[in-house]
């Protein structure tokens, strides 16, 4: 799964960094004369243009289809994995009991393998077929086990662990017989248990989180990435081609600011949905227990969260946006707006695997940069109650609601200064447009 | 008809620099106005004021005789000078949505798309995607753009720059024809013999100030005689340089015009021409408007 994930952030970095560079090529042309539909509204015509562009353009039926096949991945593999028990060939040279075969074959059971058993007639023959890979181990007389090449502790192949489990199991069943020992003190050594261990405080115990959660801030990381990174472009496209100046004779520019925020967040929310309900069907289809007793609060909170997260950073990108009017002043701009959604995925994922929730990840979950990331984590291991889930949802909508206004006025003064990157210093001051 | 577009006492300050000081003109219905003055006098700041583009000091601008408002705004058409439109969009999609951003239903706004299209030439284009299009049919685009919902108001910021003599025409005839259908058409330009063929009457500012304001007849028959004399082989109008009371405004073409003080006589004149060489034209002539401009900023 970490391998999953490492891959994923790489290929979503690397994709924005390609969508950026070649944003203007990646709209399919459409020979069709248009039809705008019902809206009307001046908020609505700015949204409906942009969830058509978005949604006709190759970029977005691509990264559709990547996710789809990642979540598809993330599901079926582990699957077959599970349904796929190999079987370990195994040579026997001399005389194997009964009871020694069954010992081993339970002690490779012990592993998640079976074992075949083959007649070897002689030492040489077993190791020939050893060494032609016949065979993957050999039990010589009982008394020992050859391999082709020599396993270690750390080893973690299937064969290394069968190698492993039917050692030990032989060699005690071995020790049993040295002793000479009873039928009844046998069946009293085959009755080993261990002895029970009790803390003087209750421990908390592990909660893992769910793998729908984790995927949740996995596709939380990833859209939100890509959906600013579309309203990042879109704002400077609008501001280098000069359209702007056209559109906010008409509309004023919170009109037109959140349209594209609304165009550009139906878009990610219908993907997300679209994902979510691939994931469901596909899980059940192929019998997959990934999904496997996952409650709709956590399919919601992921949601929940895409779209509170979604809400905060599109105006942070938004603003972003209107101060540049170039490619190369687009990256400048990205690279430190995407510094707090990485750390609060990294953190969100370090926690995921963690057996305790640090006192860090409890903090992050009430600030919006980074709720969207640590409060589906906190869901999934069920650490977080109602009221504490709402709280930071009301909190990250304040603050979304403050960095709307503050948007808005950057933008207002950034998006007709053209010619130069626009300074914060410059839209954060006082004065006129 | 009377005065539809009043500005009143504009002023807009960027630090140290006054981009508008207290501009007042008005434009009246049925007319092309030329907006006219030199590169930085204010006539973008005065468009961008009228669409609420850039905050203003002091002063308001009215729309039949009320504050200009956001209802009053989508009536109004704009060209702004850096021209503008989305690259990969439809040229019909794209007139269609920016038709619906001033109000009008779909259906509307598809047939207005296509009469229009028709109007300016490029009906063929309709599908074509507007980065695909040649300057001047962008440029037309454009125009499209400002026209498309039938504007009562039509502000072009330069919108003959870079044109052929065709665009020049086409763009020039539609501009007429909405003034004549009521419309208030207001452009700017630094071709002053377009703006002298196409305007009823000009604006003239520097440094956001207003200059002069009038009907371009008036302004043509207005102040001091003038003359034209084409003397052959005169090239740099050398005679006429020693003569008392006779200001040179414009040598070129093989013709110098001059302008005469209240006591000078036109006879002078003509003699000092005919000794120049030979005479092939002397008339008394209108005031151009690249006078009228170079003697407004002085």
């Amino acid at each position: 799964m970490r391998s999953l994930i490492i891959i994923v952030v790489v290929l979503v970095l690397a994709g924005s960094r390609a969508w950026m560079r070649r944003h203007r090529r990646q709209t399919r042309p459409d020979t069709a004369h248009t039809y705008w539909g019902p809206v009307s509204s001046g908020v609505g015509l700015v949204a409906a243009r942009d969830v058509r562009e978005r949604v006709k353009s190759r970029i977005f039926i691509v990264g559709t289809l990547f996710i789809l096949a990642v979540v598809a991945a993330s599901i079926i593999i582990p699957t077959l994995n599970k349904s796929r028990i190999s079987t370990q060939v195994v040579g026997v040279v001399g005389t194997l009991s009964a009871p020694y075969r069954s010992t081993a074959v339970s002690s490779a059971h012990s592993v998640g393998t079976k074992i075949r058993f083959v007649d070897e007639p002689t030492l040489a023959r077993a190791q020939r077929d050893l060494r032609s890979g016949n065979i993957d181990f050999a039990i010589i007389d009982a008394q020992r086990i050859e391999v082709n090449k020599a396993v270690s502790a750390s080893d973690s192949s299937t064969t290394a662990q069968t190698v492993g489990a039917v050692a030990l199991g032989l060699g005690q069943d071995r020790a049993v017989a040295a002793a000479q020992l009873d039928p009844a003190q046998i069946a009293i050594l085959q009755g080993i248990k261990p002895l029970p261990v009790k803390g003087l405080h209750a421990g908390t115990p592990a909660k893992p989180v769910r793998a729908v959660s984790l995927i949740g801030v996995i596709l939380i990381f990833v859209m939100l990435s890509q959906y600013n990174t579309w309203i990042l472009i879109g704002v400077m496209e609008e501001k280098s081609s000069r359209v702007i100046e056209v559109l906010l004779a008409t509309l004023r520019p919170i009109q037109l600011l959140t349209g594209k925020v609304l165009g550009i967040g139906l878009v990610a929310f219908a993907q997300a949905a679209l994902i979510l309900a691939f994931a469901l069907g596909l899980a059940s289809a192929v019998g997959s227990n990934v999904l496997h007793g996952t409650g709709p609060i956590e399919l919601a909170s992921s949601l929940v969260w895409l779209v509170v997260g979604y809400a905060f950073y599109s105006w942070v990108y938004a603003a972003a946006g209107s101060m540049a009017e170039r490619q190369d002043q687009v990256q400048t701009l990205a690279f430190p707006l995407s510094l707090p959604m990485i750390f609060g995925y990294v953190v969100a994922l370090t926690s995921a695997s963690s057996a305790s929730v640090s006192l860090l990840v409890k903090v992050l979950a009430y600030l919006p940069p980074t709720a969207p990331f640590e409060m589906p984590v906190l869901v999934g291991r069920s650490d977080v109650t109602w009221w504490q889930f709402s709280a930071s949802i009301v909190i990250s909508l304040v603050a979304t609601v403050g960095l709307a206004r503050l948007a808005s006025r950057i933008y207002r003064r950034a998006i007709l200064r053209t010619g130069r990157r626009v300074k914060w210093r410059e839209v954060l001051g006082h004065g006129a447009v | 008809m009377g005065d539809l577009l009043e500005l009143d006492g504009l002023t807009r300050r960027y630090g140290a620099v006054t981009a508008l000081d207290d501009l007042s003109f008005s434009v009246p219905a049925g007319q092309v106005v030329g907006f006219l003055g030199p590169n930085g006098a204010g006539k973008t700041t005065t468009m961008r004021a009228v669409f609420a583009l850039t905050d203003l000091d002091a002063g308001t601008v009215r729309w039949k005789g009320a504050p200009v408002g956001e209802a009053q705004r989508r009536r109004f058409g704009y060209m702004p000078e850096e021209r503008g439109l989305y690259p990969n969009m439809l040229v019909g999609e794209q007139l269609e949505y920016l038709a619906r951003l001033h109000g009008m239903g779909p259906a509307d706004a598809k047939s207005a798309v296509t009469s229009l299209l028709e109007r300016l030439g490029i009906a063929e284009r309709v599908g074509s995607k507007v980065e695909t299009l040649s300057h001047g049919n962008q440029q037309r685009v454009q125009l499209a753009a400002a026209l498309v919902h039938s504007p009562e108001l039509l502000l072009l910021d330069e919108p003959l720059a870079g044109l052929d003599p065709s665009g020049i025409d086409t763009i020039g005839e539609v501009l007429v024809e909405q003034a004549k259908a009521g419309c208030c058409v207001l452009f700017s330009s630094h071709q002053l013999d377009q703006v002298e063929d196409l305007c009823e009457s000009v604006t003239i500012i520097d440094h956001g100030r207003l200059i002069v304001s009038g009907r371009v007849d008036d302004l043509a028959t207005s102040g001091p005689r003038r003359l034209v004399v084409r003397v052959e082989g005169d090239r740099d109008a050398a005679w006429a340089r020693s003569l008392s009371g006779v200001t040179i405004s414009e040598v070129g073409g093989g013709e110098v015009r001059l302008v005469l003080g209240e006591d000078v006589d036109s006879d002078v004149v003509l003699r000092a021409a005919s000794a120049a060489g030979r005479l092939t034209e002397f008339v008394f002539a209108r005031r151009r408007l690249s006078e009228v401009f170079r003697e407004a900023l002085g």
